[in-house]
């Protein structure tokens, strides 16, 4: 049984001050559903990917609060997997389709993360790592930050390829009415910005960004839509510290062997990719991990332009990334489907990249501990 | 006095910052050499923000334990002597005796008595043993000392902390304690009310009435109790709340700059309080040979001296854990980073 | 405020990590802290091997910057670790110093 998607859409990106949870939801649930055609009554399940709700908002039960905001009695639940939330939401709303017990079910990603200072929000994400990381002050940054330093020493990696990353990201971003950042930047605007965590400065990183997405994924046949060839999630080690290798992320190895293995697709047949890009040097090694360039290559080939919008293949992170559109953790992962989903329906606009077919997406939550990855297929 | 009570093992611990004089004086106006000529102090330790009285006692317990290969699990008993225990209720004592890993099976006690405490929890260990309630026992001072901005003791006021081991072991036992005085009396030269963060004092009461009187008191009755003259002694250790007064309290007893010497660790670290006469002597243990004496008197301000006649009875290892080599180890902050430090976590 | 139990549930594990050598794998210095280590920054976090090959995180301290490089030689020891506030239990844990 093949498992599509009927709509997807999001929110802008960014510092949404006027905006609550409960009024992006429901601008995002009303885009699919105008897109879909389908009406809320024919939906049988609710999956909502968020990570902060409980830590800064006091907000458990988040099933029910927006089942409570759509007028719905259906089934209802929130799924957290820290950054990986909206995938893992994604991942289970399809096995739930997958099972043939609900028909239709929509998605929601949703994240709130400008109601508080930074200092305070980045404490609460540090609940992405372990206790012993949390002791020793190491932020998300941080904590990347010695994935970085791990992959330079090992295989020469420049900071100026890391910097690359983040103009290739906000060129894509410029091109996408939705990013949270639309300006350009150069490789001297990177290496210039102030450290964050060495090596990695504030322009290596991902902001905090408010923002939500939605997709609805059916059983129903859609002969013109994309559906689901893989939906693959793998785990490893929580704390950085207990990893075999820190230049490589087990989970998105494993995750996505799975994948290529479902849809029976190598590396080679992906068109267009959205990577986790919380951090510059996260998109280089899921560029690794993904098999689409050897380890240790990846830095050279992109600062070359191999992933390029117009230049290269696959082309990685057409929204910007979560560098360049924006990272409200819990919505990303369900914002990289609606990316391909536009992708390959041809509806990416100024970004479109040519005859999309297949496209990746790739969702990690906190340093590495959860990898969820998706293979969509034009029909 | 007691027989077979002695020192099997002692350890050390001197933060890694140190603040000079020099520094201090330029903040306030001052002369430095004003300053060191006054109080005898060039530079003092200070400890790091998230250091405090139990990580000092700990990591001068875990030296000892290591340097004597004694095992946590004989340590029947710990007391730890401060003025800057990290809390009012709740001892440092069991806090330092779980991270050693010693049994459940000990007696703990926090002490407090200025800067004597350290020298007062080693004459009750010494009591516990005699009495054959113990057979093996830990003491340690230690204190994170802090002082008013722009006050005298800004510029003496040092962290670190000095723990031994007291054994019933004669033949393990590096040195055995001959002889105990103590003398007590109400005198409030220097204290600090619950709740206030900085100590307070009497400004030059806290010499000749204080300090000389007490020391120079149970120094006399120390002499008296043990028969013996400041030339039986190869070494003395007093409490040095400052560079002048042990050398001008030793002059006046009747000891030599060469017997007094090798204790005067306030020129390398200023004065570490409870820890203060403990370090002093431990940097004598590090050079003493076989059958030399140490006579050492402390002093704890409110106010009291605690005497102690110690006999040698191994010639030193040399080791790469001693004092001298130790205060080696370090780096200069600016006043700055002290004030920084000082906000601790 | 901390949970004083789970702080006394964590002393075995903290004991147990006291006093042994290893060597850095990698290291950051954190320029821009989370809630509650505002007054410590810059600090440098790193990753360790121990000879035991157990492998920690904690905060390196008494650093020069000769010392932040990997394969550097270091050694546990214990320190506070978290801001208690005013009336909390104070939080003690490992954090690495080199060795010379």
């Amino acid at each position: 049984m093949n498992v599509s998607i009927l709509a997807g859409a999001t929110t802008k990106f960014g510092e949404l001050w006027s905006a609550s949870p409960r009024r992006m939801v429901r601008e995002v649930v009303d885009l699919v559903r105008a897109q879909s055609g389908l009406s809320l009554a024919k939906i049988d399940g609710i999956f909502v990917g968020n990570m902060l709700s409980s830590s800064l908002g006091n907000q458990d039960h988040l099933g029910a609060f927006f089942a409570e905001e759509l007028g719905l009695n259906v089934p209802a639940v929130k799924v957290e997997a820290a950054c990986a939330s909206g995938g893992m939401a994604v991942h289970l709303a399809f096995l739930s389709v997958l099972s043939g017990r609900y028909k239709n079910v929509l998605v929601i990603g949703i994240e709130k993360m400008t109601d508080f200072k930074p200092e305070t929000v980045n404490n609460a994400l540090m609940g992405a790592g372990s206790d012993p990381e949390r002791e020793a002050g190491a932020t998300f940054p941080a904590l990347y930050a010695l994935i970085a330093r791990a992959h330079m020493e090992k295989y020469g990696t420049r900071e100026k390829e890391m910097a690359q990353v983040s103009v290739k990201n906000h060129y894509h971003a410029s091109l996408n009415s939705h990013a949270q950042f639309t300006r350009l930047i150069t490789l001297e605007d990177v290496l210039k910005s102030p450290l964050v965590a060495s090596p990695l400065k504030i322009l290596d990183c991902s902001p905090l960004t408010d923002g939500a997405a939605a997709l609805i994924l059916s059983s129903a046949n859609d002969k013109k839509g994309v559906s689901f060839v893989a939906s693959a999630v793998a785990t490893d080690t929580l704390g950085l510290s207990q990893r075999q290798d820190l230049t490589s992320l087990k989970a998105a190895r494993l995750a996505s062997r799975q994948a290529y293995t479902q849809a029976k697709v190598t590396p080679n047949d992906i068109d267009v990719a959205e990577v986790h890009d919380c951090f510059t040097i996260a998109e280089i090694i899921a560029m690794e991990d993904l098999g689409f360039f050897k380890k240790g290559e990846a830095a050279a080939a992109i600062f070359a332009k191999k992933t390029w919008l117009g230049s290269g293949r696959p082309v990685v992170n057409t929204s910007g990334g979560l560098k360049a559109a924006g990272h409200p953790v819990g919505a990303t992962g369900v914002k990289q489907v609606v990316e391909i989903f536009n992708q390959l329906t041809a509806k990416a606009g100024k970004k479109q990249v040519k005859n999309a077919r297949i496209g990746l997406t790739h969702n990690v939550g906190g340093s590495g501990a959860t990898c969820v990855i998706h293979i969509l297929k034009r029909n | 006095m007691t027989a077979n009570i002695g020192i099997l093992s002692y350890g050390i611990y001197i933060p890694y910052y140190r603040l000079k004089t020099a520094e201090i004086a330029h903040v306030w106006g001052k002369k430095s050499e004003d300053i060191t000529s006054s109080l005898g102090i060039s530079e003092k330790s200070v400890a790091a923000f998230d250091e405090d009285s139990v990580t000092l006692a700990f990591e001068a317990a875990s030296d000892a334990l290591i340097r004597g290969n004694i095992s946590p699990s004989d340590i029947q008993a710990i007391l730890v002597g401060s003025e800057s225990h990290p809390y009012a209720v709740n001892p440092t004592s069991t806090i330092v005796g779980e991270f050693l890993g010693v049994s459940s099976k000990y007696l703990a006690m926090d002490l407090e008595f200025a800067c004597k405490a350290g020298t007062s929890a080693m004459i009750a260990v010494a009591g516990l043993i005699s009495s054959k309630l113990i057979k093996t026992g830990l003491i340690i001072g230690s204190d994170c000392a802090q002082a008013k901005p722009h006050d005298i003791l800004e510029y003496s006021a040092s962290s670190a902390a000095c723990a031994y081991i007291l054994s019933d072991n004669s033949s393990d036992n590096l040195a055995q304690i001959l002889e105990v005085t103590s003398v007590s009396s109400d005198t409030p030269d220097f204290w600090r009310r619950d709740g206030v963060r900085f100590p307070s004092h009497g400004g030059r009461f806290t010499g000749e009435p204080a300090y000389f009187h007490h020391v120079e008191l149970a120094a006399r009755y120390l002499l008296e109790k043990s028969g013996l003259k400041p030339s039986d002694f190869k070494y003395c250790v007093f409490h040095m709340p400052n560079g002048k007064f042990p050398r001008l309290v030793a002059k006046r007893l009747g000891f030599t700059e060469s017997q007094q010497r090798p204790s005067l660790i306030v020129d390398s670290i200023g004065n570490p309080y409870s820890a203060s006469s403990l370090l002093g002597l431990s940097a004598v243990l590090d050079i003493a040979q076989k059958g030399d004496l140490v006579f050492v008197v402390s002093y704890g301000s409110g106010a009291g001296s605690d005497g102690l006649v110690i006999k040698v009875n191994k010639n030193p290892l040399k080791s790469a854990r001693n004092f001298n080599l130790r205060v080696l180890q370090k780096k200069y902050i600016s006043y700055i980073d002290y004030l920084k430090f000082a906000t601790r976590i | 405020m901390l949970s004083p139990v789970k702080i006394w549930r964590n002393q075995k594990k903290i004991r147990s990590l006291l006093n042994k050598n290893g060597e850095i794998l990698s290291f950051t210095k954190v320029y821009v802290p989370p809630a509650g280590f505002e007054a410590q920054a810059p600090y440098v976090v790193a990753v360790a091997k121990l000879d035991d090959k157990t492998r920690i995180i904690a905060q390196l301290v008494e650093w020069e910057d000769q010392d932040l490089k990997i394969g550097k030689k270091v050694h546990t020891i214990l320190r506070r670790t978290k801001d208690p506030g005013i009336e909390g239990i104070i939080p003690y844990g490992i954090k690495l110093k080199p060795l010379d």
